[in-house]
């Protein structure tokens, strides 16, 4: 070997590239290798896991009922593996009712406990995967491991007890998470957050809004988003607090949160956030506006599809064009506005809902053939007019 | 005098060729360990949550079509079967001479339809706009041929109502989930994202029933299956690294979304650009530098087109020159990009790597073959030397191929034969030779065409989509 050394040294510069080739050829090798190695080993290993899981679904009810001592597939880790993956599946599934005897099989089998031992000793992916696991189980005592983990120094770490605390979905899941992102210090990404707190506070909305009273800017938005997501009519009117909040972000969360309402306050509420100074504000509005039902509504979509923003004109078009049985009188009332953006962004929905040759029917049908006529005639001297407008846009557009 | 200059070549040969491959060996770290951890994370994104909110932002596929009657019916009731709530399909008939606008017109029954057209960005002559009477998401725009996809594109943008566009190829097919997924990415962070790309495959030799992937196979001729290997390379691990320091340069023109608004600002797709991709991507970044914006432009490697690849060489040699020639037409406009702390990493390192070591690639290279040739023949450089550094080149590039089959087996296993496998890393020790010079060859022609003028996109012989079993 010494030999072989010295002479790659006499050799200099070539000496170098030799023993360049020599790593290439070794990389290449231990990559074909691992490739092969890793295909072979899994080959085996799944063949492996479903003869066991064959062989365990057989006895499942026993080894649920505890008939089967938990001490005959405990301790091999693969049939642990195999109990654990199916236990962790039907909780997700099954519906709270039926939890019982699933979690009753992880506690007396001491899965859950190794489960919480290994959150809260446990390092790397073990422990996250220990996190995650806890959280699919959907148990109470899991919450405290899991609030343990947000306080890791490791930000994986503690991204992994975000999610295994989103997948409780218990409201005391949530408290954790909210009591730590409160301070502004917690550094964890938003979308983990949301998502976790989404899945936690969906049966109970409210406990949010205490939060998002106490917390002020990126903290408060995005806990006016998670709210935005779940708000429900129980809310009651403390969306309408929200609804005139300074950030611009907590007043879109609102008007989200308003189209999963249909109160007496939504429509006026609706009403005055389609006239926010946010254009995705006022788009959210006018998004909300089209989920309720409300005929009530029809004059504020109206005045949105005259906005000066196209999204928040295009929505408007789409939510007035879904208003079947006032389309007649919808229609006229966009031609009186005498505004082309606005009557083409209507036509344009029509054609795209397919509601426009209900409307000709219609004409013809009641007789109304002159109506028909001037109203098409209205439509396309607006479209000529639009087109005119779009030329000029582009033709200086190219000028410049 | 001569053997100095010799000396000088060969040594600044050997660094580029080393730094070349270091480059890409550190790129394929960071795009295995990106690819790893996106993998781990997909478990937990909540795709059936966005699909049903009324609040997932609409988006329009804009399909661009020249002479596609082969494909076009089976592909838009593809796209139309796509997974996304909120979805407008505008097929662009770009002055086709085939019957692709009367196979539309029958399949989906169109008529006239009365939509707003504004011109934001100046396009050929629209003739005019249809909407499907099968399915109103279906609108179809018959224009004059302007003789470039971007201009068909760019129709599409002006008709769009959506905030987000994706622009498909006709012949490309897109799996049911990849356009939820690719948003994924934009609900991410909508507020930064202003476009997204996704992963594209090659389509030769799988088995497509109905227009969706039944079965992926590997295409059966050696050619193909050297492009297999070099659309893994590019997209999971170049784009992936790339896009990882927010300095992807491309987003692929077979599928990628934008957002509308970012794009009209930019002026749309340049027209008569050759690679009208890269070049939007790089306008892009450039708009978004200036006005000092924080933003991402973003890669993620689930959403997948499966696109069909040339399968002869005459094909695949005007495709290559196309591509370089779409290099340099977007280099040389934005040579005041480089070196610019205005435009940041961008300006410092994306487009100076592109320069040397994609554009220059083939005439470096080149010049190496013919400089280490004359130094070996005026004996400045040993045999043995010469040999050597031979197969380290070689074997240093196989190694990054390799390494690219190990990314897609640790990460989306597409190939799920281990025979497949096993030919895909056969192929991965031809491809540096003589693959590789071939390819150098056509770019050296892509740069030849591009200063004398020939801007020609060229056509590319097609076999069209596999729906019969696989052997």
């Amino acid at each position: 070997m010494g030999s072989a050394t010295r002479g790659i040294e006499k050799l200099g510069a070539a000496g170098l590239v030799l023993e360049a080739i020599l790593v290439s050829l070794l990389g290449i090798l231990l990559l074909v290798g691992f490739i092969v190695l890793r295909r072979w080993y899994r080959a085996r290993y799944f063949h492996k896991r479903s003869l066991h899981t064959v062989a365990l679904r057989s006895q499942w009810n026993d080894i649920l009922s505890g008939k089967i001592p938990a001490e005959n597939w405990r301790f091999n880790p693969l049939d642990c593996d195999i109990v654990e993956s199916i236990l962790l599946d039907s909780i997700e599934m099954s519906p709270a009712d039926e939890l019982s005897p699933l979690l009753d099989c992880l506690r007396v089998s001491g899965l859950l406990d190794m489960r919480i031992y290994e959150a809260r000793t446990s390092r790397g992916l073990k422990q996250r995967t220990a996190l995650l696991a806890l959280g699919r189980t959907r148990a109470m005592e899991a919450i405290p491991a899991l609030a343990a983990g947000l306080d890791s120094p490791l930000r994986e770490t503690r991204i992994a007890a975000v999610r295994g605390l989103g997948r409780t979905a218990r409201v005391e899941a949530a408290i954790p998470i909210l009591d730590r992102i409160v301070t502004g210090q917690f550094d964890a990404p938003e979308r983990s957050l949301k998502n976790a707190l989404v899945n936690c506070c969906r049966s109970n909305p409210e406990v949010l809004v205490n939060y998002v009273e106490e917390t002020q800017g990126p903290v408060r938005e995005l806990l006016a988003r998670v709210l935005g997501e779940l708000a429900s009519p129980e809310l009651g009117e403390e969306l309408l607090v929200l609804a005139s909040d300074v950030l611009p972000e907590v007043r879109a969360s609102a008007a989200r949160a308003l189209g999963n309402t249909n109160a007496s306050y939504t429509l006026p509420a609706l009403h005055s956030l389609a006239s926010d100074p946010e254009w995705f504000v006022r788009l959210r509005a006018v998004v909300a506006l089209g989920q309720i039902e409300n005929i009530g509504k029809i004059n504020i979509l109206l005045r949105s599809l005259c906005d000066t923003n196209r999204h928040v004109r295009q929505r408007a078009a789409w939510a007035l064009a879904r208003m079947e049985p006032q389309l007649h009188q919808i229609l006229e009332d966009v031609v009186a506005t005498k505004d082309d953006y606005a009557l083409q962004a209507f036509v344009s929905e029509l054609e795209r809902s397919g509601a426009i040759d209900k409307i000709v029917s219609g004409f013809t049908g009641s007789g109304l053939h002159s109506a028909e006529t001037a109203l098409m005639e209205v439509v396309a001297e607006a479209r000529k007019r639009v087109e005119l407008t779009g030329q000029a846009v582009a033709a200086a557009a190219g000028a410049k | 005098m001569i053997a100095h200059f010799l000396a000088i070549s060969n040594d600044t040969l050997f660094i580029y060729y080393a730094l070349s491959n270091v480059i890409y060996l550190g790129l394929l770290i960071v795009a295995i360990v990106k690819n790893v951890r996106h993998r781990h994370r997909l478990g937990s994104q909540r795709l059936e949550l966005m699909k049903a909110s009324p609040f997932t932002p609409p988006i329009t596929l804009i399909v661009p079509a020249h002479n596609e009657e082969r494909s076009i019916v089976g592909s838009v009731g593809a796209l139309l079967g796509l997974d996304y709530p909120y979805l407008e399909v505008i097929v662009v008939n770009d002055g086709s001479d085939d019957a692709t606008m009367e196979k539309l017109r029958e399949a989906y029954q169109l008529q006239t339809a009365r939509i707003l057209y504004i011109a934001d960005i100046a396009t050929a002559p629209l003739r005019s706009i249809y909407r499907s009477r099968v399915d109103p998401r279906l609108f179809v725009l018959d224009k004059e041929a302007a003789g470039c996809k971007a201009d068909a594109i760019n129709a599409g943008i002006n008709a769009a109502t959506s905030p987000y566009i994706c622009v498909v190829d006709a012949d490309s097919i897109l799996e049911k989930e990849s356009l939820i997924r690719i948003m994924a990415g934009v609900f991410a962070d909508p507020g930064r994202v202003m476009a997204v790309g996704g992963i594209v495959r090659v389509l030769n030799g799988s088995r497509v029933v109905n227009n969706q992937i039944e079965e992926v196979r590997l295409p059966k001729s050696p050619i193909e299956v050297m492009q297999v290997i070099e659309y893994l390379r590019a997209f999971l691990v170049g784009r992936e690294a790339w896009a990882g320091f927010n300095m992807l340069p491309i987003i692929s023109g077979a599928f990628g979304v934008f957002q509308r608004d970012l794009v009209l600002q930019v002026g749309g797709f340049r027209t008569h650009a050759v690679g009208e991709d890269l070049d939007l991507v790089i306008r892009m970044h450039r708009r978004l530098h200036e006005e000092h914006r924080s933003y991402h432009i973003d890669f993620i490697p689930d959403p997948t087109c499966w696109t069909e690849v040339p399968t002869d060489l005459k094909s695949l040699a005007r495709q290559r020159a196309r591509w370089h020639k779409g290099l340099i037409d977007t280099l040389w406009p934005n040579r005041d990009m480089l070196f610019r702390a205005r435009y940041g990493r961008v300006g410092w390192l994306v487009l100076p790597y592109m320069w040397i070591f994609e554009f220059l690639a083939p005439v470096i290279e080149l010049v190496g073959y013919a400089t280490i040739i004359l130094a070996l023949i005026s004996g400045e450089l040993s045999k043995t030397f010469f040999l050597q550094f031979l197969l380290f080149g070689y074997a240093f590039a196989t190694l990054i191929s390799i390494g690219s089959v190990l990314l897609e087996e640790m990460t989306f296993r597409r190939y799920s034969d281990w025979r497949e496998v096993a030919r895909l890393l056969c192929y991965c020790f031809f491809e540096h030779f003589p693959y590789r010079q071939l390819t150098m060859f056509w770019r050296l022609q892509g740069i030849w065409q591009y200063l004398h003028g020939d801007l020609q996109w060229g056509s590319m012989k097609r076999v069209g989509i596999s729906t019969g079993p696989v052997a």
